[in-house]
């Protein structure tokens, strides 16, 4: 019944939105992956250093690492 | 919109003719419109260009999905790791539970840590929303929240307040004092409201804006001094259970993942959904951003995770093992973007590289589920939130050092 009726203009409106979103998505610039893949790989490369997991980090400087207990001489 | 559940939910004047009927209330460009059910038709019927009827647009909708199809395919010329042949592989990985935050009565949902690296805010399924000092192990702030299950947290850029949102349906940003006497849920101000559960929230680059996403299919940008809507997300058809900012040299743009197995990347100025993704077979859990802002990991109950490259469009890589069967809930990148962590059903983390595609470790410790997994915002720990009612610090060094 009203379901019914308010299905059809729905579906017009819902298809509408689609098409409009598919023409957005259509219209984009798109990269061959051999060039962007490249560059995810470069950005690696150059912040390995900086990367604390890859290069480790000494234990004096990890806060998490626990200290060792101080002994009176 | 969440089209599927359409119900003539109010009933009041029509924005269009005024008579009192039942209204249909939808968004055309973000605004609301509650028309009745007549008018929504005539509108329909006029907003067709001439000679457009559903059959044509339906027709267009297929052949343009077929083009996406095509051009995305033309660009796979190669493998990302073919590319990455040539990269060093990555040592084995030592790998300690330093600390392990006890207090939360009931499964741990979520996890962020502050911008001073030493403190963390958690919230968990017993209505608590708990600041801890990762260092001593202190419970600094603890908050009671209305409900249950408060399924998103996180800490302001500025350390000075956090948001929570989750079965009230709210997100609410909670200044905290330096007082420990002081109540601070008290002081508790909602800014996010939802007509479903919240599954995510983030502050954006300052305390000023909040960003969530909810279970009714829709995500917002706040203002949060005042609670303003600034502007509202409609796409997915379904619950949306997580979002990411995109790092901040890349721009306004974040991503969603949600139960209708989309990824989509949002531009948070105009409201538009810039790139959509469907390659999961099940509901997306998490989302996570490269540290480049170039490209985007998922976790999904499919028991993968994915790899998506956002200028070439598509997915270039997927982490799964035959012998990973159970959901991955929750992932996020090292520092440099090269190790993945993932956490999955099985009680597990698994290390991936992101460029060879191989695991490269596996984190044992956790007595149930992992539900979220986060790089401290140093790189040199991760944490783990777990249904097991605990939270756990977790050192990861290369064996080998450089």
């Amino acid at each position: 019944m009203s379901g019914k009726m308010c299905s059809s203009s729905n579906s017009i409106i819902q298809a509408q939105k689609l098409v409009d979103q598919l023409r957005v998505e259509a219209n984009m610039e798109r990269f061959k992956i051999s060039l962007t893949a490249a560059d995810l790989v470069q950005y690696c490369q150059e912040h390995r250093r900086s990367d604390p997991l890859l290069t480790g980090i000494a234990a004096s400087s990890n806060p998490f690492k626990d200290k060792k207990t101080c002994v009176l001489l | 919109m969440c089209d599927q559940t359409f119900v003539a939910a109010t009933f009041g004047p029509c924005d269009s003719c005024g008579t009192a009927s039942p209204l249909m209330n939808i968004y055309i460009k973000n605004e609301p419109i509650n028309y009745c059910s007549f008018c929504m038709e005539v509108m329909a019927c006029q907003g067709l260009q001439k000679g457009e009827t559903l059959a044509t647009l339906k027709k267009e909708c297929e052949s343009l999905k077929k083009k996406l199809e095509e051009d995305r395919g033309k660009l796979n010329d190669v493998e990302l790791h073919q590319v990455a042949e040539k990269v060093e592989v990555v040592g084995a990985l030592s790998i300690k539970t330093r600390r392990v935050l006890k207090g939360h009565t009931n499964k741990v949902l979520c996890m962020d840590w502050c911008k001073d690296k030493r403190r963390l805010v958690s919230s968990s399924q017993d209505g608590k929303v708990i600041v801890w000092d990762g260092f001593t192990l202190n419970k600094e702030h603890g908050m009671s929240m209305p409900t249950t299950w408060v399924m998103a947290c996180a800490y302001a850029p500025s350390g000075c307040a956090v948001a929570c949102g989750g079965l009230d349906n709210k997100c609410s940003v909670i200044p905290l004092s330096l007082d420990s006497n002081e109540n601070c849920a008290a002081k508790k101000k909602t800014v996010a409201m939802h007509t479903n559960y919240i599954s995510g929230c983030t502050f954006t680059n300052s305390d000023m804006q909040l960003l969530s996403c909810s279970g009714d299919g829709t995500s917002a940008l706040w203002d949060v001094e005042s609670g303003q809507l600034l502007q509202s997300f409609h796409g997915h058809t379904s619950d949306i259970l997580s979002l990411d900012l995109a790092p901040s040299e890349t721009g306004n743009t974040f991503v969603t993942g949600g139960c209708d197995k989309k990824a989509n990347v949002w531009d948070m100025r105009s409201g538009q959904n810039i790139q959509s993704f469907e390659c999961h077979e099940s509901d997306i859990n998490c989302v996570k951003y490269y540290p480049s802002g170039d490209a985007f990991a998922s976790a999904s109950d499919d028991a993968t995770c994915r790899f998506f490259d956002l200028r070439a469009d598509r997915e270039v890589a997927v982490f799964q093992k035959d012998s990973i069967v159970f959901g991955a809930s929750t992932v996020d990148f090292s520092l440099s973007g090269r190790l993945l962590f993932a956490g999955y059903n099985d009680y597990t983390i698994n290390v991936w590289d992101v460029l060879k595609g191989t695991r490269i470790s596996m984190m044992f410790g956790h007595e149930n589920r992992v539900s979220r997994v986060r790089l401290s915002p140093d790189g040199t720990a991760l944490c783990s939130a777990s249904w097991d009612n605990t939270l756990r610090v977790i050192d990861i060094f290369c064996c080998f050092q450089a």
